[in-house]
């Protein structure tokens, strides 16, 4: 070698220290890659597919909403849309990609008579996929369709489209029935049920729309794309067709229905000339009314007074018309009454507690009870409506004729007296009442159904176990010796306990009492239908867009009501009389109906709920020999159940016989003149 | 005396024969190294297979016959053989003497580049065109600087005094500044790494060493202060630091996540030739080129993505060891000098795509598409044959 020793060692010292540098290096670079590619590879490649696969979903066509004979509750119609490509027009953060974009934009307000900023906020909708058009404008005219497509120059990234919509053939007709689509909620998304469901898909949001929506759904169509870094399309990796959503077929009458909201709003509103005693108008701010098929359960017809539009929710509701709804002054219009209505039943819950005493085994079905004109106890007095008329002995049936109060306040008290004395209270109200349909949801297949409810000593118990602090800290906040302290002092203490006056209240269907019309609907049909509760229904069948049929939607029972047939023999006598005896309650609201052809039976009730003005009930089916309908109508606010509820009951049933009364709109005066 | 006969002759005869073996022995052509040649290939081979890989999908969709680009690297492939011969053959003192003329030439053609001469692309000029060829000066610009520095270091024999180290210095930044100027930072880079491991190797003080590193720091401060770096260069080198956030495709960040993506998602063993989605699709920019090693890290995973590292690393072990079998510290020099910037590359390169180093424009050695990278390449491992060969 040339070096010296020393420079050789030198020399290969300095070698060394490259080599140790370049394998550094290269170890640095091996560790990486393995972290990358073993240690976190799963992650990386989950970032790839969602790199390269784009899905494309076409939405189904809903299925439609079809009445009993076929005709069109709702349907889908093209609507004319302007719709526009995202990517083209804004970036990422939501703004014009350039200034070309922002005069396209511009030109597109333009167009639509929409503001720039309203343009871009719905462009911007994060929740439409980056590869559909996101929908601008829907409804537009033809003109609009017309003049983007023939200057396209001027809209780069703009398309006009034929969109599916909800089209409701009958109008407002079947609003709540029917109900309304929405876009999905995120919170909505989150939840299990909602699974396949992706942001911007339409989900039914209420009625059928909403109980229905697995049917009506369909599935929507699926094209997985592959796609480059440009967004250029190469390869179409599965491409799923649309399938239309079924139609479901309801067991609703067309002609009924019509009738139905018409007669049950002409009422509420005749009604609300009738003067009260004390001079006042009735309010009957809002009602609702029912008409099930006596042998089926199947709904004829529902309405809830007062309704609203579902033709808003096309496309979107408008902020302006949704809090018009929920305004405190329109009572509530997307409320449907029938089966949300929570309600004292007053008398109309007679029928439960008659059977419920005979079981109890406090009278047979002929034995008699004097009606007095009130029932004393333990210093109250609990008196009859009729204020102060003895009416003498009566068996059940009269009872229910003349709806007398004492004839079930005595009866009541001995049965809270034999359940006090008992070991283990049988608490047979609860239990006759469950079986009537009372305290729990029918399970029509409508979505928002109330449970109701049927008070006991439990219900007490647990309710007062919640608020007796509250009660009381009331207690000992109001001021010493007035009437407040000694009602809070007293519910302090004792508010726990099934009082008797709480068993004679609830035997009249008043105080803690909660049930909805169409469960006092479901309890009448049970009468009329030899005892068997069914479930009540709207879905009739489920048929395929073809026409072809799916699935039947039997009827249901839900159980015999348990009363023997002497029981319900009585029971249904004095329903016929309370209609057709000269002393019926509701006698008088079915004058110049031809009860000899088309006998009724029902049960008029006058629900207080103080300080309101009553609300009026009506329950009753016909024809009473061979029962076909039952009809329940409600009256908020709306007074006596023989002044405001059997009239509209009277007059749907006319409709449906194909009877022509003299005067169809009938109301009495006075102040809940018969119970 | 001597006769022709008798004892004479069968010792005369015998003398003979032990320097016919000996003769045979140092025969510069019984010397080559074999593994370093068959890597090389190997590598260009695997490179090639990536290149057809990258582009195939791109090029169906223009219309273009696919194997466009593997046409032209296997042309220059072609070219790097004959010239890694004709490097080999020549002996390697005869190059340290001619090595001022190379010089000389890479300086002029880099001059050439940044004249109206000169083809730009991306934003960069970068190329001459010489009978419808590309040329990439800066690539012959590397070895010459290698070559030019390592001779004046071989003069003075393992102690280069301070005149010596500062010309080496002069003789470096005037190309690395016209490369700087096209603008092409990462190359620029090279040449700096090269003399400075050539300082190390060729027994610089280390006085002076700490001095260089220490003023270079200095230099880069500057550099970033008085915005020498275009802007856009420095979003590149930074872009690295904070690739974990998603950002939309124009930020610098993109390149450098799109990479991790094509690279974490080949797992251990790939996802298979041709099956690569985020390098066929055009998700990593630049994929027959800068980013060809995530071609390989997608489709062939940890197992192809170590291979090509292995590969490389024995190109580096072969090279050191023929570092200290050198004859010469001029020898020592350039085999060590060619080993540094192997690994400058290597690791600049790939770890761009990994993500542990800034992005900047440096083709990964024979696997980068690229005519000109690839036939200097060819000359260095020329170069080191050559050095291998005469080293008795």
């Amino acid at each position: 070698m040339a070096l010296p020793s020393s420079e050789s060692s030198s020399s290969v010292l300095r070698l060394t220290f490259l080599a140790v540098l370049v394998i550094t290096l290269f170890l640095a670079l091996f560790a990486r890659l393995w972290f990358l590619q073993v240690l976190a590879g799963d992650r990386y490649v989950e970032l790839a597919d969602s790199n390269r696969l784009r899905t494309v979903v076409t939405e189904a066509p809903r299925g439609a909403i079809l009445a009993a004979d076929g005709e069109e509750l709702v349907r889908n119609r093209p609507a004319l849309a302007i719709s526009a490509d995202r990517q083209a027009l804004l970036n990422a953060a939501g703004d014009p990609v350039d200034e070309e974009a922002e005069r396209v934009i511009e030109r597109l307000a333009e167009l639509l008579e929409l503001e720039v900023e309203e343009v871009i906020e719905r462009l911007g909708s994060q929740r439409r996929s980056p590869f559909r058009p996101v929908p601008v404008a829907l409804d537009v005219t033809p003109e609009v369709v017309f003049a983007v497509q023939e200057q396209r120059e001027l809209f780069p990234g703009v398309v006009p489209e034929t969109l599916p919509v909800r089209q409701y053939p009958q109008g407002t007709l079947a609003a709540h029935l029917v109900g309304y689509i929405g876009e999905i909620s995120q919170d909505e998304l989150l939840r299990p049920e909602f699974t396949d469901y992706r942001a911007g898909d339409l989900v039914g949001r209420m009625g059928l729309e909403q109980s229905y929506e697995a049917d009506l759904r369909g599935t929507a169509g699926e094209r997985v794309l592959v796609v480059n870094a440009r967004g250029d399309v190469l390869d179409v990796q599965r491409d799923r067709e649309p399938v239309q959503g079924n139609d479901l077929v309801t067991t609703l009458d067309l002609d009924l229905q019509e009738a139905t909201e018409q007669l049950l709003e002409d009422g509420i509103l005749a009604s609300r000339s009738i003067r009260r005693d004390d001079g006042q108008l009735l309010p009957s701010t809002a009602g609702s009314a029912v008409v099930l098929d006596a042998r089926t359960g199947a709904v004829l017809a529902m309405a809830s007074y007062p309704s609203f539009d579902p033709r808003e929710f096309v496309g979107g509701v408008s902020v302006e018309y949704f809090e018009s709804l929920l305004d405190e002054e329109s009572e509530d219009p997307l409320v449907n009454r029938v089966i949300a209505g929570g309600y004292p039943p007053g008398s109309v819950f007679k029928t439960a507690t008659g059977a419920a005493m005979i079981e109890g085994g406090h009278i047979t079905p002929r034995g008699q009870v004097e009606c007095t004109p009130a029932f004393e106890l333990g210093g109250n007095t609990f008196r009859n409506w009729n204020r102060g008329v003895n009416e003498g002995m009566m068996d059940l049936s009269d009872a229910m004729m003349r709806s007398c109060d004492t004839y079930f306040y005595a009866l009541a008290f001995d049965q809270w007296l034999a359940e006090e004395n008992a070991e283990e209270p049988d608490e047979v109200v609860i239990r006759v009442a469950e079986r009537f349909g009372f305290g729990q949801r029918t399970g029509v297949d409508l979505p928002g159904e109330l449970g109701g409810r049927v008070p006991g000593r439990q219900w007490r118990q647990d309710y007062w176990s919640e608020r007796r602090d509250t009660y009381c800290r009331q207690a000992e906040e109001a001021s010493p010796g007035s009437r407040a302290e000694e009602l809070m002092t007293d519910l302090c203490r004792f508010g726990g306990a099934w009082r008797g006056g709480d068993a004679v209240n609830t035997s009249i269907g008043q105080g803690d009492v909660i049930s909805t019309p169409l469960q006092v609907a479901a309890s009448y049909q049970a009468i009329a239908n030899d005892g068997m509760l069914l479930r009540p229904h709207l879905g009739k069948e489920v048929r395929a867009p073809d026409g072809t049929l799916v699935r039947d939607i039997e009827p249901e029972e839900l159980g015999h009501i348990g009363v023997d047939d002497q029981t319900l023999a009585v029971l249904r006598e004095g329903l016929e009389r309370t209609v057709m005896h000269p002393r019926g309650t509701g006698q008088s609201a079915f004058a110049g109906f031809p009860l000899d052809q088309i006998p009724v039976a029902g049960k008029t009730g006058t629900a207080e709920l103080r300080p309101k003005v009553p609300y009026a009930w009506f329950a009753g089916y016909a024809p009473a020999d061979d029962p076909e309908i039952v009809v329940v109508v409600n009256v908020e606010q709306g007074g006596g159940g023989s002044q405001t509820a059997a009239p509209i009951v009277r007059n749907i049933m006319a409709h449906h016989f194909g009877v022509v009364l003299a005067d169809e709109a009938e109301f009495e005066a006075g102040d809940e003149i018969l119970d | 005396m001597a006769t022709d006969y008798g004892q004479d002759r069968r010792q005369r005869q015998q003398r003979a024969q032990v320097q016919s073996r000996w003769m045979e022995v140092y025969d510069p052509v019984r010397h080559l190294d074999p593994v370093l040649v068959l890597t090389a290939l190997a590598l260009t081979l695997i490179g090639l297979v990536a290149i057809y890989s990258a582009k195939l999908v791109a090029l169906s969709a223009q219309g273009l016959p696919p194997t466009t680009y593997v046409s032209r690297q296997l042309l220059a492939l072609a070219i790097g053989v004959v010239v890694m011969v004709v490097v080999a053959v020549v002996d390697y003192r005869v190059v340290r003497v001619y090595a001022p003329v190379l010089y000389v030439v890479s300086v002029v053609l880099l001059g050439l580049v940044l004249s109206p001469l000169g083809t730009a692309f991306g934003g960069a000029q970068r190329w001459i065109v010489i009978g419808g060829f590309q040329l990439q000066p800066s690539e012959l610009a590397k070895l010459a600087v290698l070559v030019v520095v390592a001779a004046l270091l071989h003069e003075s024999e393992g102690t280069p005094h301070a005149g010596v180290v500062l010309a080496s210095l002069v003789l470096t930044l005037l190309p690395a500044g016209l490369v700087f100027l096209q603008p092409d930072l990462g190359t620029s880079m090279v040449f700096v790494w090269s003399t400075a491991v050539l300082f190390l190797l060729g027994g610089v003080q280390a006085r002076y060493l700490i001095g260089l590193t220490l003023s270079g720091i200095v230099g880069v401060i500057v550099a970033l202060q008085t915005e020498l770096i275009e802007d856009y260069q420095l979003l590149r080198l930074t872009a690295f630091l904070d690739a974990g956030d998603a950002s939309a495709a124009q930020t610098a960040a993109f390149q450098t996540r799109q990479s991790l993506i094509a690279v974490g998602s080949g797992q251990f063993a790939g996802k298979g030739l041709f099956e690569g989605t985020q390098t066929s699709l055009s998700y990593v920019p630049e994929n027959h080129t800068d980013f060809i090693f995530t071609v390989i890290a997608e489709e062939f995973g940890f197992l192809g993505g170590s291979l090509v590292l292995g590969l490389l690393l024995v190109l580096v072990w072969r090279g050191l060891r023929i570092a200290i079998l050198a004859k010469d510290t001029f020898g020592t020099l350039v085999a060590g000098g060619i080993v540094a910037i192997l690994t400058l590359q290597v690791f600049v390169n790939v770890g761009m795509t990994i993500g542990i180093m800034p992005v900047t424009g440096l083709p990964l050695p024979f696997i980068s598409y690229g005519g000109t990278s690839l036939i200097v390449w060819f000359a260095m491992i020329g170069l080191l044959l050559n050095i291998h060969m005469r080293r008795f």
